[in-house]
């Protein structure tokens, strides 16, 4: 039972991811123009998805110990890890208010005061979506879940500290778990609407908290398969074996599916219904960002169905690893499919002059407008591949990875503040020796 | 009807961890079980009855792949060469309209096919009478059997010390 402490090599490499991605952002600030769009979608971008990630550990944690689930218990320790992340998370998250009232982005369509005047959809959504909304439910719901993250984690490592075996700990674990459940699934998809899909701000869609939810939890579950298997290999987690992670696999597979049943449910049912304001969300997705579009099916699905489907590759190293990384850039992908249309959108009504700004048209013209726009920026050719726009550049990967570094570091400081396992939890022994 | 008539030597034990034990001694002193009998499945036993994986699932993939392929082929055909029809304006050959039927004969390809196939390969169907060697193995008793039939009188008094020794409650033989 080692207690772990991050190596000065692993912090130099990740100050050196940081560092990559802090150049990252500089850069694309300064070639970006004076809106900014690409800069600020690349920090929303990552900001939710590592913010959603600590989420939906926490809530996996505590769903696993109302419901009396004892495997993770031998690798818990690193999901309370993630769960600390949410402090960062509000501080990221922050950034984009301070922008949001200081106007030095234009992300959200309902912020930009000229299009809220002249857009009847807009106005009667400013009930919900407007400023003074956005900044209490961000602040005060990852307050919330912060909260109750470090209550779970302070009871949890209170636990080793027990000389005789009680329950009483755990029954505490067990009620603010429960407390959690209804609180987190429900705030969760408010801030889903708020963060995310109000980026595009005529379109809505009642099952999308739950498919934004399930692209977490599978990048969760990817993180930590390769976070295991790495302090494996460093000779932490003695006591994850090949059986741990048969069943961390069949979670990504079974999620992979989930997700893209909701991505499924959500594209047939507005395929079907043919609605125009309803279907501008996929036709522009379809027509500019092909490769994405197709391709997240392809490696959200496709690929981890294939490789995940048998027993044996689950209980593989290298297909999980391979299977791992696959999904968790895939589902970054997705999460820049879902931010980077709404916001170009939200770019040229806003700094486009308004042209079909007046008309109550204003989002079927918004598909020819980019169009001609990806030719006037690609003067050469009218391509719909814009390095950075429809699909990801290096700044963009560099970003990445400098939202990773700073997870990761987050992660490995917060696993040496405990004992890697957990000594005192009542379902230790079961979890090690767990059989599937 | 099946008939074998092999008679079978088995011991009942109250505990799965005392038949986990003592098959782990039956494998070193090389004795030949001939099936473990329990009310429900012991993790750890098959590797330890030396039963490979089963291929069970690689037949339900292939049911599966079937049935994806004739709901998928059978609408693409029915829909775009047999009796095309338009609904909502969609296109004749509309893939996301078939994709819930196709998911769905897939399902049932695959459970209908693998339930057959389990039933055709164990023997199992309506009319067959199963052998029950002890009413407590669907309850509470856990059994190792041995087949007695080929045996001799010398291995049938190694394999009744064996299951004294590993702490059997009651020793039987029975012809089934």
């Amino acid at each position: 039972m080692k207690q772990f402490e991050i190596s000065s090599k692993q912090k130099s490499v990740l100050f050196g991811f940081m560092g990559v991605g802090l150049l990252c952002l500089i850069i694309t600030f300064f070639i970006d123009d004076a809106y900014r769009p690409r800069f600020w979608s690349n920090f929303l971008i990552n900001s939710v998805f590592f913010t959603g990630i600590s989420f939906i550990a926490l809530f996996i944690l505590c769903a696993k110990f109302i419901a009396y689930s004892g495997w993770q218990t031998v690798f818990k320790r690193l999901w309370e890890a993630y769960t600390q992340f949410l402090i960062v998370g509000l501080i990221l998250m922050a950034i984009i208010i301070v922008g949001l009232f200081g106007g030095f982005h234009h992300l959200y369509h309902w912020n930009d005061a000229a299009s809220l005047a002249s857009d009847t959809l807009l106005q009667g959504k400013s009930g919900f979506l407007n400023a003074g909304v956005y900044t209490v439910l961000t602040l005060g719901i990852v307050g919330v879940w912060y909260f109750f993250a470090r209550k779970i984690r302070a009871l949890s490592i209170s636990e080793d500290g027990q000389t005789t075996f009680s329950r009483i700990t755990h029954q505490k674990l067990k009620k603010w778990s429960a407390g959690f459940l209804p609180i987190g699934g429900f705030t969760s998809a408010a801030l889903v609407w708020l963060w995310i899909m109000s980026v595009d701000a005529h379109w809505y869609s009642t099952l999308y908290a739950w498919y934004v939810t399930a692209s977490w939890l599978v990048s969760m579950l990817a993180l930590t398969v390769l976070l295991l298997h790495y302090f494996k290999t460093l000779g932490y987690f003695e006591y994850v074996t090949v059986d741990h992670f048969h069943d961390l696999g069949k979670y990504i597979f079974g999620f992979s599916i989930f997700w893209t049943y909701l991505w499924f449910s959500q594209f047939m049912l507005i395929w079907y219904g043919n609605v125009g304001e309803e279907t501008i969300y996929f036709k522009t997705r379809q027509d500019l960002y092909p490769a994405l579009f197709y391709g997240i099916l392809i490696i959200n699905f496709v690929l981890p169905f294939f490789i995940l489907l048998r027993n044996d590759t689950k209980r593989k190293t290298g297909t999980m690893v391979a299977a791992s990384v696959i999904v968790f850039i895939g589902h970054w992908l997705d999460f820049f499919l879902m931010i980077k249309p709404g916001v170009l959108h939200t770019y040229h009504e806003v700094a486009g002059g308004g042209h079909g700004h007046a008309s109550m048209n204003a989002d079927q013209s918004m598909t020819a407008k980019l169009i001609s726009d990806a030719g006037a920026h690609g003067a050469e050719h009218a391509s719909t591949f814009q390095m950075g726009f429809t699909i990801p550049g290096f700044l963009e990967f560099g970003t990445f990875l400098g939202f990773l570094g700073l997870f990761l570091y987050f992660v490995f400081i917060q696993l040496g503040k405990a004992n890697l396992v957990p000594k005192g939890d009542p379902y230790l022994g079961e979890s090690m020796n767990h059989h599937v | 009807m099946e008939t074998t008539n092999k008679s079978i030597l088995f011991g009942l034990y109250n505990d799965e961890e005392i038949v986990l034990q003592a098959l782990k001694e039956a494998k070193g002193q090389h004795l030949d079980v001939y099936d473990v009998v329990s009310p429900f499945p012991i993790h750890g036993l098959d590797p330890l009855l030396g039963i490979e994986e089963s291929r069970l699932h690689i037949a339900g993939f292939c049911f599966g792949l079937v049935g994806t392929l004739t709901a998928f082929l059978g609408m693409s055909w029915i829909f775009t060469k047999d009796w095309p029809m338009i609904f909502g304006g969609k296109p004749y050959w509309s893939v996301p309209a078939f994709i819930p039927i196709t998911f769905e004969l897939t399902v049932l390809f695959a459970s209908i096919g693998m339930v057959i196939t389990y039933y055709a390969i164990n023997g199992m169907g309506p009319g067959v009478t199963n052998p029950v060697l002890h009413d407590r193995l669907t309850d509470d008793k856990f059994a190792i059997a041995f087949d007695a039939g080929n045996a001799s009188e010398d291995e049938i008094n190694k394999f009744k010390a064996f299951l004294e020794n590993t702490g059997a409650d009651e020793i039987q033989m029975k012809t089934i």
